[in-house]
């Protein structure tokens, strides 16, 4: 009773003036002051925690419940935002490049398709939300592991791996949508809730050096499952091949994509390279075992049904397949309508129906076959130009296609690029990022979207939260 | 607590060491009749003589004898009747007439919780209904009898599913969260209203279920409603939506009396939409398809999925689905027996209950309730030594089936094939459509146990002090489940018992124990009068919930059977624990009979809040001036009753749900690769505090003509603060809003007005009115940063927080047919949120009830009309475009056809046009809202008094309806609850007998 909190009210004219009551004799009012006391006020309003829901500290005391906390993360890419699933990059970043025409009704989706986003725009604000969402999660396992007793060394490296990777991954993404973004490394909210944007380049190096030390952590480690489901070391040394190859740091994209070729193999049956035990997958996310059954994105790209398409393939596309390319005939699939005039290809790289009894291929992020492609184009720039052209020839040649005829630089940088929108076409948004990255993407759009501007190589921050947090100011050019 | 146990037995101890021997003056025995003004015999009349305490009861014949000194003063007193004080002076025989109180207003006693207090004295507003009124009405649920009887109270039936719930809202909505529930407390013990239903198993069919239908109507004495601050602080922080008092019949002294109450009851859907024939349907679907240049495609077999009422079908066929899925009558049988009776120290009542009840659906769905309530009331020989002990049990089961029909048979299309085929099996025509009774097949069971109980032992330490405690137990179990046969679904998907079949099932339970120490302490002198009221409460809630859904059964027979289920997963499961803990006081101080001061304060600890904020205190002061005592009035003869009163105080709310100030990980019930998902449940805040709720009130009550005519008027304005909501936070925090105390400020000010009159009082006949008046306002005062915040779209500052933001209809182009909005921001597209410019209020602006009551010897008949000025949704709400699949209102037949054509809908559609329909916007624009004002014949009941035969026995036999009538010109389903999913509350006629003796 003697904790009175000074800032709630002082309306107890009632109780104090009973006290003070003069025709109440003593012993009531001790009668009652001692019922007050034994009892306990404040003791008995506290009350232990319920069973069903855990304490923070607790959920780190325990690997099982770490555990937990780490596949809401997964659970949370595969569902909600730009990671995988309907909302997710790859349908987006399709229409938004040249991969995919949009037929649909959403008015965030046209904007993407027609190049006029506009700074309230629900995916980009999604997006956005829901990637710093990730990053806390991967922020509070951090912190929690660093501060648990009760955890192995080898089981706090993973948990703190996975996280690092986590968080860096999320990062990589958003640097490459939004530019400049804030490098969140704390669950801290009044920081975070002020944050600063920081400078591309440093976003790059923070998480340059989280992937190092989630390699470091995680090297070594037992896989946690055997179908590659949960990111481990390699993941982080292919994301790092990725990064240094968007960086511009050749011989460090070599190194790792080497370290990713050694270990693993590419499917060389096209129909398989999308099943779920596909050895060339480095990272993947397990499909729901109740509904869908099979990947989002197999179900959001293909069309059941013309007229009723969304998203259909782009001539631009389709007219780029060599003759013969295997690809065309494995991972496309064309749709008529009842009259046959008119035909819409759709990507098949998913086949697996919804209505399976089982999961037949899971979401995949990191595929073997795009080390290949970094490294022969970091091999291209170092002037190797055969080993560029070997990497290449492997993807070229699982397509069904004769060995590449460029044999220059300027040359083999264009074959690659160009291998890269046919071998990664509709994933996560390869093509978007690869146009941007190489300055091409200007050259192209330019033709096939009429509002193309320059600054739309960057998506505008959302504009509630700038008015959230004014530090995010000022907003991305253009919008 | 061995100290508090001692108190509660120190009574009892007590009781022995005070019974010594005291001096009698001489006695003896007075004997008489009573009789009422028309000289008939009145039985069950308390005689008691004042010196002595002595008691005794009237019989069934009117006489009485009892032992007195011939000082003595004796006390005639009964419900109904004014109270008499007749001094004995030495006589043996006195016989009296007692004259029955016209408004019964003096004696009647309010029940303000923690005491009592006279209609006439009392400081603050209290809203009361009793059982002749609610006995009037064939309602389940209390909720539904008080609707439209209380001034201030605006209750609003949620569907007309039988097990149903209700909203409630004292006097407006305070707090930006939506929480509305006001505090019931039934027999001294607090009682849950939330709902524990699962959506997942519930939203279908009921939506929430309300735990007030396990309390029997019937069984209730009184319902009190505590609206200003005098009557609410001493609840402190669970006051700010007001409180609702539930006391249960007692058993009254006199001979043991038998009670029977049969009745039957018919209810059906009171309106049916006015919705299209095959033809129209077709006419308008045909035009859609033509309209987006589809025609060509009806001839292409492929694509008949996407049109099977034009190509399919056949064309001439006609059912009223209304009448089909919703159009039943549904039965209630309800049976009550109550026993009661005792003598002048012991009275008990017994009462047990059954109802059963059926749905307008196809299909024997059925609702179920038995009851039993008891009750025993002792007193010690010296009167110091009081007990009162009730408990109520009841069961209830609901069987419904999986959905609730009424969308169905709003949007069926009117030729939709037939629901069985030649054999009687569902009929599915070829997988062209989803068989509506499909939905009987999935079962819907929701199984309730509730006990409440509680015992009040008080003790007189000295004459004008009086120890007493009040101790409480409840518990409210629900059991629910619904099942999914794959036979639910149709048979072209292939799905089989062991791919498909599944039962989702909800197990909930909440108990709740209270313990109430008080004190009080009263004194009278000459000119003053003193009560003081001391007490303490320690409370503790624990509710505890799981929710799982089993998969894949070896076959249907066994879908019930978790058992059986080839997979199990939980969807949810929570379990807390609340306690809450408050030192709370009052005093009443009463001058010269007329000036009245009440101070009531509370001092509350809730484990809701973090360490350090568990405490809040709370308080109120209650002034009356009954001028009408004055000297100046003593000799009017028209003013009976004059009072001005006035209060203000503090209330709080600590309406957030448990266990928010920590910082925890949720099962979601979700899983990745085998793993369990556990989910940061939010941002840690430890700070937040009590919200708190300011009430100012100022009232003027006026009898006139020996209160045959009776006013009161009163006006409030509570101003809510501190409200506890989510404040945005930036996105790189991870979350979008933290819990904690915002700076926003919500003013509900409103106008309230009751008046009983009696118009007509002779012998033979009489007729009285009642009237309430309630014209509310809501207002958001303050909220810092709305423009930036998550409810900037939501709210206006200076607007009710039941607005809504709309677009600005501007009709159809006369030349395109299209629908067209106004553009507010000028940016050349109508767009939101800019453009969701237009506020509607959908509160009501007024509303209240009317009931007049005749009675000619006899016969009774009761009227009572609800009111209500609103505006609502409308159907244009649920269908803007015609041409859509599915049946829609015959208003959309006037629709653009050509350039020129002024109509009100736009022109038809097919549906799969690649530009987008602008009928969305119509539904979200202000031509989806409109009048929905109602005048209700609520209530109507017929009564006839048998008369009374040799035996005493007493026969009523009556008729009433409920829900009759409605004036409105609401476009719409019912305009009290606007709903496209829901079944309307339903028309009710009941006949019942009620036997006594």
């Amino acid at each position: 009773m003697k904790k009175i909190d000074k800032t709630t009210y002082h309306k107890r004219t009632a109780i104090k003036s009973f006290v003070r009551n003069p025709i109440l004799s003593r012993p009531y009012q001790i009668i009652i002051l001692q019922c007050m006391l034994l009892l306990g006020c404040t003791e008995f309003v506290e009350v232990d925690p319920p069973q069903n829901i855990l304490i923070a500290e607790t959920v780190f005391e325990d690997p099982a419940t770490v555990e937990s906390t780490m596949a809401n993360l997964y659970y949370n890419m595969r569902e909600q935002g730009m990671v995988s699933g309907n909302f997710g990059l790859t349908p987006t970043l399709g229409i938004y490049a040249d991969e995919l025409d949009y037929y649909g009704f959403n008015v965030d989706l046209a904007q993407f398709y027609n190049h006029n986003i506009i700074a309230i725009n629900n995916r980009v604000e999604l997006w956005w939300n829901q990637a710093y969402s990730l990053i806390y999660g991967a922020n509070a396992i951090i912190e929690g592991v660093e501060s648990s007793k009760a955890l192995s060394s080898s089981e706090r490296n993973r948990f703190k791996g996975e996280a690092l990777f986590i968080r860096s991954y999320m990062h990589s993404q958003l640097v490459g949508l939004f530019g400049d973004v804030p490098y969140i490394k704390t669950t801290d909210y009044e920081e975070n809730n002020r944050v600063s944007r920081l400078p591309e380049s440093a976003v790059y190096d923070n998480i340059i050096v989280d992937l190092e030390e989630a390699v470091g952590l995680l090297e070594g480690q037992e896989p946690v499952t055997s179908n590659r489901v949960i990111p481990d070391a390699y993941t982080a040394k292919a994301l790092l091949a990725r990064i240094h190859l968007y960086v511009g740091d050749w011989e460090q994209a070599v190194s790792y994509a080497t370290d990713l070729i050694a270990n693993f193999q590419l499917e060389m049956d096209l129909d398989r390279v999308f099943l779920k035990a596909s050895p060339e997958t480095i990272w993947q996310l397990q499909a729901d075992d109740q509904f869908p059954i099979n990947t989002s994105e197999g179900g959001t790209l293909t069309i059941e049904l013309v007229p009723g398409q969304t998203y259909a393939l782009t001539e631009e596309l389709l007219s780029s397949f060599e003759e013969n390319d295997l690809r065309y005939e494995e991972w496309t699939e064309p749709i008529s309508d009842r009259d046959n005039t008119i035909t819409f290809y759709y990507p098949h790289k998913y086949k697996a129906d919804y209505n399976e009894t089982e999961s037949l291929e899971y979401s995949i992020l990191f595929r073997l076959a795009e080390q290949y492609l970094i490294r022969a184009e970091a091999r291209a720039r170092l002037g190797n130009l055969i080993g560029a052209a070997n990497d290449l020839n492997q993807i070229r040649e699982r397509a069904g296609l004769t060995a590449t005829q460029a044999n220059t630089q300027t040359e083999l940088l264009e074959a690659i690029l160009k291998e890269r929108q046919l071998e990664l076409f509709t994933e996560q948004g390869h093509r978007w990022f690869d146009l941007k990255r190489t300055g091409n993407a200007g050259t192209i759009l330019d033709d096939i979207k009429p509002n193309w501007n320059e600054t739309n190589l960057l998506l505008p921050i959302p504009e509630s939260q700038l008015e959230l947090n004014p530090n995010l100011l000022p907003q991305n050019v253009g919008y | 607590m061995f100290l508090f146990l001692y108190l509660l037995l120190a009574p009892l101890l007590h009781q022995k060491l005070a019974a010594g021997i005291t001096f009698d003056p001489p006695q003896s025995t007075i004997s008489g009749t009573i009789t009422d003004i028309n000289g008939l015999p009145l039985g069950g009349v308390t005689i008691r003589v004042q010196s002595t305490n002595r008691g005794t009861i009237s019989d069934m014949d009117g006489t009485y004898s009892i032992q007195a000194g011939p000082n003595d003063l004796l006390v005639f007193s009964i419900v109904g009747f004014r109270t008499l004080e007749v001094p004995n002076d030495g006589r043996n025989t006195i016989n009296v007439q007692m004259e029955e109180d016209v408004t019964q207003l003096g004696e009647v006693i309010l029940n303000a919780g923690y005491y009592t207090v006279s209609e006439k004295e009392r400081t603050g507003s209290i809203a009361t209904i009793k059982s002749e009124i609610m006995e009037k009405q064939p309602v389940a649920n209390p909720l539904a009898a008080m609707q439209g009887h209380l001034s201030g109270v605006n209750i609003v039936q949620n569907t007309g599913v039988p097990g149903g719930s209700f909203s409630v809202e004292v006097r407006g909505r305070n707090f930006l969260n939506g929480v509305t529930d006001p505090l019931y407390i039934v027999d001294g013990v607090p009682y849950g209203s939330q709902s524990l239903a699962a959506p997942r198993v519930s939203t279908e069919i009921i939506g929430d279920i309300s735990p007030l239908n396990a309390i029997n109507p019937n069984d209730i004495e009184s319902i009190e409603v505590l609206k200003d601050a005098d009557a609410t602080a001493i609840y402190g922080s669970r006051g700010a939506n007001g409180v609702v008092l539930i006391t249960t019949k007692k058993g009254k002294a006199g001979k043991t009396r038998f009670d029977a109450h049969l009745s039957t009851t018919l209810s059906g859907v009171s309106n049916f939409l006015d919705l299209m024939n095959s033809q129209q349907y077709l006419e308008i679907r045909r035009e859609g398809i033509d309209n987006d240049g589809l025609t060509p495609l009806l001839e292409n077999p492929a694509l008949d999925g996407f049109w099977p009422d034009i190509t399919v079908w056949d064309n001439n066929r006609y059912t009223d689905w209304q009448k089909e899925l919703i159009g039943g009558t549904a039965y209630r049988q309800n049976a009550q027996l109550s026993i009661s009776g005792g003598n002048e120290l012991t009275q008990f009542l017994v009462s047990g209950g059954y109802l059963k009840e059926t749905t307008v659906f196809p299909g024997d769905a059925n609702y179920r309730k038995a009851s039993l309530n008891s009750n025993l009331t002792h007193r010690s020989n010296n009167g110091k030594f009081k007990i009162n002990f009730s408990s109520s049990y009841t069961r209830e089961d609901n069987r419904l089936p999986g959905a609730d029909f009424t969308q169905q048979a709003y949007s069926l299309e009117p030729n939709a094939p037939a629901l069985f085929d030649e054999e009687g099996n569902l009929n599915w025509e070829n997988n062209t459509w989803d068989n509506p009774l499909a939905a009987l097949e999935e079962e819907f069971v929701a199984a309730t146990n509730t006990i409440i109980s509680n015992a009040t032992l008080s003790y007189a330490v000295a004459p004008n002090l009086e120890l007493k405690s009040s101790l409480g137990f409840t518990r409210y179990r629900l059991d629910s489940y619904v099942t999914n046969p794959n036979t639910a679904r149709n048979p072209g998907l292939g799905l089989t018992p062991q791919n498909f079949s599944n039962l989702t099932t909800n197990a909930s339970e909440r108990e709740s124990w209270i313990v109430e120490p008080q004190l009080n302490w009263k004194k009278h002198w000459d000119r003053l009068s003193l009560d003081v009221l001391v007490g303490t409460t320690f409370q503790q809630e624990s509710s505890n919930q799981i929710v799982l859904r089993g998969r894949g059964f070896p076959n249907n027979g066994l879908i019930k059977n978790l058992a059986a289920a080839q997979s199990l997963e939980i969807f949810s499961t929570s379990d807390a624990d609340y306690r809450y803990s408050a030192l709370f006081g009052r005093i009443n101080l009463k001058l010269y009979d007329r000036y009245i001061l009440n101070l009531t304060g509370r001092r509350d600890g809730s484990s809701r809040f973090g360490p350090g904020r568990q405490f809040g205190n709370f308080g109120a002061v209650g002034l009356a001036w009954i001028f009408s005592r004055e000297t100046l009035f003593k000799e009017s003869s028209f003013l009976s009753h004059g009072k001005l009163r006035g209060s203000y105080g503090i209330t709080g709310s600590d309406n957030i749900g448990d266990y928010r100030y920590l910082d925890t990980y949720n099962v979601s019930g979700e899983s990745y690769a085998g793993t369990t998902l556990l989910e940061p449940s939010g941002i840690f805040n430890p700070q937040f505090g009590w919200e708190a709720n300011r009430k100012l009130e100022a009232a003027l009550e006026l009898g006139f003509f020996n209160d045959r005519v009776f006013l009161n008027t009163s006006w409030y304005r509570n101003r809510s603060s501190n409200q506890l909501v989510g404040i945005p936070l930036a996105a790189t925090t991870g979350f979008s809003q933290l819990t904690g105390n915002f700076d926003a400020v919500v003013e509900n000010t409103g106008f309230e007005v009751d008046l009983r009159t009696v118009n007509v009082r002779s012998k033979q006949f009489e007729w009285s009115t009642t009237l309430n008046l309630t014209v509310p306002k809501n207002k958001l005062v303050e909220f810092d940063d709305l423009e930036s915040s998550t409810f900037a779209n939501r709210y206006v500052i200076g607007e009710p927080l039941t607005i809504v933001k709309l677009y600005n209809a501007l009709g159809v182009n006369p030349e395109t047919g299209i629908y067209e909005f106004e553009d507010y921001d000028g940016d050349g597209e109508v767009s939101n949120p800019g453009d969701l410019e237009w506020i509607e209020d959908l509160a009501p602006k007024w509303y209240g009830g009317m009931g007049n009551t005749f009675t000619l010897g006899n016969l009774s008949l009761d009227v009572f009309f609800q009111f209500k000025k609103q505006r609502a949704y409308n159907a244009v709400r649920f269908d803007a475009t015609p041409g859509f699949r599915g049946n829609v209102p015959v208003a959309l037949l006037d629709r653009w056809q050509q350039p020129g054509d002024i109509a009100t809908y736009q022109r038809s559609s097919s549906g799969f046009t690649t530009v987008e329909d602008l009928g969305g916007r119509q539904q979200s624009s202000n031509a989806a809202v409109s009048d929905a004002s109602f005048l209700r014949l609520r209530n109507i009941a017929l009564n006839y008094k048998l008369p009374t035969m040799e035996n005493r026995l007493d026969i009523n036999v009556y008729l009433q309806g409920q829900n009759l009538w409605t004036l409105t010109n609401y476009y719409g389903p019912d305009p009290e609850q606007p709903s496209s999913t829901r079944l309307p509350p339903l028309r009710q006629l009941t006949l019942g007998l009620q036997i006594s003796f």
